[in-house]
């Protein structure tokens, strides 16, 4: 009895250990933030509200700030919808070749190192180098604002490009889901696909809309490293908050952390809540819809007859106009930009100089380089030790739906916000343990490398039946560790090795978070931005092609592992 | 007129290394209850999918009526099917997913209203319109799916296995009143099932496939007294095999020389050679069984092995003196008693036998069901 004790309680030890790393590295951060401007609740009023100098001016910045941020969330989750509704009925119900690399792409869009990406969308839509070359002229300028949303043009395209997965995916993933026998019925009873579509399948999808829309506002309201880029039109909440953290401006820049990340969990609760609530929604009947209801279903049978290329052709344009093209013309630009600027000819405008010049910027990216590397390879690395037992704990106890719960919080939290709370919990005003550098680094990366590294672990370990084999091991005489060893852990080698590659590319890329707690000690990404705003631009240009191509090979990599 | 043809009908899946169907004909009559059976994977449910619009044809025609509907889409071909899965919509209530043929055909309100009430009440489900269809039983689901493709107007029925999903008693009644209603309202119904006692007890004609080809087309009664092949006497009810060789013919009746040179006599002859291999095929319930020392024509000895009481019936496995094996069902108050390790004689009536010609790949091969 006594074997058994102990081993007992090496597994409660264990789990304990587990749910303390858990707790410091990833949530208590968060929770420090919120709790920190609750605390020091007089400082910051004080700051915000009644500065002796300039009275509630920073109010009045916060304010427009999250509003200017909350519009742009809207309307890059509506152009999200409206584009990748028919891509995700595409890719769910279309077998085509390619299918596979286009899924590829989508899946890019996550884990692209955003700064890069918002050069390369620069250098897509302004100046000459992009789409301007082909007419002569720029595109459009950075400031040009789209009218009725009153929102800058660039923002909202690299919002939608960084955020349209999230909803593709939910959407797609229901769609393969859903019975095909609803669509059939409907057509057999007589609705031409577009009646069906509206009457049947999409409200069928409205809970994976929700779920998926929620998710793609949460990121476009935190995203830091693309927007600052283009950042010299209208700052954004999070780039607000790097700009005051950098002015030491601490209250009011986690005040406004807080208003974000509360606004964040709002939008999640409230989807959470109405999903369960019903996980079916019937739509309600309006009288007049049976009125004007002959002509829709006239217009619609039309529109069903029509050929079926126009709206996947209409899809998959934007696609490629909003990811890939921008990724070709950085990849592209550098080779134009090589020696020297094509444009004047002048050799400082070119990458060789900028580089190797005086400026030396290739020193400076190598430096990033090795920081970035290591900072990837140690928090994926204690990542993954939080991680994976996590994925026991969350399918072996009743409370593990919990666990999972409260994980998604470092998913949502907008990455500024939460590179400030990891400042404020470890930083000289909290705990003191570290100053900005590369150690804040690592700690800010664990956080949202967690719930990466878990979700594909989590995958594999439903997708792999894992407890009925461990069953069987231990039906066979397998101790329970013996069991783990050798039965669960080569299962399920592929999904955390999934999981490591997500959040290692995930950290090479981040930019947002890191901005705040970087220090001296600078990353790639953060490097980016910092060139557009030296205006070595040239330089700018290689640091992302460089970047990009290393998220493009650790995708390929990820996807070569998934798939066998 | 819903009658349906199909002409030279085809089609594969997966660039063409899987053919699910194999230049079929068919021709269902109006007003027929027409199942399709087979085996699964043999093609019954990609032909009715085909009919619907819902599988495109690789070739071939297919007719509704006087209509050719190969190319139109499933909206525009006035069907009615109904899925094994019931398909329905959860985001309705009864009366919307019975209403909803109406309603996108744009019926007019009237209309609409009457229809679907005299649907429902058909199905006895009148009581239950505002009932979401998770609330109902899986025959409930069914009858309102029975209903919803009804009310769409439609003449011709497409049942995919409609009672698959369901226990077997609500199975068996639930499949008089399909057959009532179809009756009763004058239409066409095509049913595919696997389960041929389902065909039988509902069908006016069936038509057993298999691998994609369509082995025979009969009334229920046509395919279990006179089958055409092998494999449709093992798959109408069942058969016993015994292999021989046909060693004399005299008009209709044939003298087979079983193993261990039995001889019996068989009359439904599908093969006429004299001199070669053949399979006489009799049903375990066409034997008689005696004690030993009793005469009975065809006569064949043997022992029981083995007994089971299945209610309604007993079973018999009778090893043969020549190593044979047989299965020989007698009704359970028939009032004859036999224990195991009996020595019995079965014998059987010619007429009530089939003699067919030996199998090319070999009698297991010929009865495999994949």
């Amino acid at each position: 009895m006594r074997g058994l004790t102990a081993s007992k309680t090496v597994g409660l030890l264990a789990i304990l250990g587990v749910l303390i790393g858990l707790f410091v590295f990833v949530l208590m951060p968060t929770f420090y933030l919120i709790s920190f401007t609750l605390t020091q609740w007089n400082e910051v009023y004080i700051d915000v509200f009644a500065n002796p100098l300039i009275g509630d001016t920073n109010w009045q910045q916060i304010l427009g700030y999250l509003g200017f941020s909350l519009r742009l969330a809207v309307a890059a989750v509506i152009i999200d919808f409206l584009f990748g509704i028919p891509l995700a009925y595409f890719l769910a119900y279309r077998r085509f070749p390619g299918k596979s690399f286009l899924e590829d792409i989508i899946m890019l869009s996550l884990v692209i190192p955003t700064s890069g990406f918002g050069v390369a969308t620069l250098l897509t839509w302004t100046g000459l180098s992009g789409i301007g070359g082909l007419i002569g002229r720029s595109v459009v300028e950075v400031t040009y604002v789209v009218p009725l949303m009153n929102v800058p043009f660039l923002y909202l395209l690299v919002h939608v490009a960084l955020t349209f997965p999230y909803v593709v995916r939910t959407l797609q993933g229901k769609l393969e889901d859903l019975s095909p026998a609803f669509g059939q019925a409907s057509r057999t009873l007589g609705a031409s696909a577009f009646t069906t579509f509206r009457k049947i399948i999409f409200p069928l999808a409205i809970p994976a809309l929700f779920s998926g829309g929620v998710l793609a506002f949460a990121r476009s309201l935190g995203e830091t490293g693309a927007t600052m880029v283009l950042g010299g039109v209208m700052p954004t909440a999070p780039i607000a908050i790097v700009r005051w953290v950098s002015e030491f401006k601490l209250a009011t820049a986690s005040f406004l952390g807080f208003l974000l990340i509360i606004t964040a969990t709002i939008a999640i609760l409230l989807v959470d809540l109405l999903l369960q609530k019903r996980s079916v929604f019937r739509m309600p009947r309006w009288k007049f819809v049976s009125k004007v209801g002959k002509c829709v279903l006239k217009v619609e049978k039309k529109l069903s007859g029509r050929p079926k290329w126009f709206k996947d052709v209409a899809s998959l344009g934007t696609l490629f106009i909003i990811v890939i093209l921008p990724i070709i013309v950085v990849l592209f630009s550098v080779g134009v930009y090589w020696s020297a600027d094509p444009d004047t000819g002048r050799v400082q405008g070119g990458v060789i100089y900028q580089l190797f010049g005086p400026s030396n910027y290739f020193n400076t990216l190598m430096r990033a380089t090795l920081t970035s590397v290591y900072v990837a390879v140690i928090s994926t690395y204690i990542a993954a030790c939080i991680a994976v037992p996590s994925v026991y704990m969350i399918k072996r106890y009743r409370a593990g739906g919990l666990l999972r719960y409260i994980l998604r919080v470092p998913l949502i939290v907008p990455s500024s916000a939460l590179g400030l709370s990891v400042l404020l919990l470890w930083g000289p005003s909290g705990l003191n343990l570290t100053t900005p550098g590369i150690w804040l680094i690592i700690l800010t990366h664990i956080v949202f490398s967690v719930p990466v590294v878990m979700e594909p672990t989590i995958a594999a370990y439903e997708g792999a039946g894992i407890p009925s084999y461990e069953g069987v091991a231990r039906t066979l005489g397998a101790t329970p560790y013996d069991a783990v060893e050798t039965v669960s852990l080569p299962m399920l080698k592929r999904g955390i090795l999934a999981g490591v590659i997500l959040s290692f590319t995930r950290s090479l890329g981040e930019t947002g978070a890191t901005f705040v707690v970087m220090g001296s000690d600078v990353t790639v990404p953060p490097l980016v931005v910092n060139m557009v705003e030296a205006l070595a631009f040239p330089a700018a240009l290689f640091a992302s092609a460089y970047l990009i191509a290393l998220s493009l090979v650790l995708l390929i990599l990820f996807r070569f592992l998934v798939r066998k | 007129m819903p009658e349906v043809t199909l002409k030279n009908l085809s089609k594969s899946f997966a660039k063409g290394r899987i053919v699910a169907v194999d230049k079929v004909d068919l021709h269902v009559k109006d007003k027929e209850y027409f199942s399709l059976i087979g085996p699964s994977g043999c093609g019954k449910t990609t032909t009715l999918r085909m009919i619907a619009g819902l599988v495109e044809p690789d070739e071939g025609e297919i007719y509704i009526g006087e209509r050719l509907v190969t190319d139109l889409p499933p909206e525009d071909r006035d069907i009615g099917y109904v899925f094994q899965q019931y398909a329905l919509f959860p985001n309705m209530d009864v009366w919307d997913n019975v209403t909803y043929g109406p309603t996108v055909k744009a019926w007019e309100e009237k209309k609409r209203e009457r229809i679907g009430r005299e649907m429902l009440q058909m199905v006895r489900l009148y009581d239950r319109l505002d009932a979401v269809p998770q609330e109902l039983s899986g025959g409930m689901m069914q009858r309102v799916a029975l209903s919803r493709a009804l009310a769409a107007g439609a003449e011709l029925l497409l049942l995919d296995e409609p009672l698959g999903a369901l226990d077997a008693k609500i199975r068996n009644e639930l499949r008089y009143e399909i057959r009532k209603l179809v009756k009763d309202l004058k239409l066409t119904a095509v049913h595919v099932t696997h389960d041929q006692a389902e065909a039988m007890a509902i069908s006016d004609r069936i038509a057993v496939m298999r691998k994609g080809h369509i082995l025979q087309v009969g009334s229920p009664y046509d395919l279990y007294m006179n089958p055409e092949e092998i494999f449709i006497a093992n798959f109408i009810g069942e058969s016993n095999f015994l292999e021989g060789k046909v060693s004399h013919i005299k008009d209709d009746t044939a003298q087979v020389s079983l193993r261990g040179d039995l001889e019996v006599e068989s009359s439904n002859i599908k093969i006429a050679k004299k001199g070669e291999r053949a399979v006489l095929a009799v049903r375990p319930e066409a034997f008689e069984l005696a004690e030993k020392t009793q005469k009975l024509g065809n006569a064949l000895h043997g022992v029981i092995e083995r007994i089971r009481f299945e209610g309604t019936d007993i079973r018999y496995e009778i090893r043969l003196v020549n190593d044979d094996s047989i299965v020989v069902v007698r009704p359970s108050l028939g009032g004859e008693w036999f224990e195991e390790n009996d020595k019995v004689t079965v014998g059987f009536d010619p007429e009530k036998s089939h003699l067919f010609e030996y199998p090319e790949k070999g009698l297991r091969a010929e009865l495999e069901l994949e």
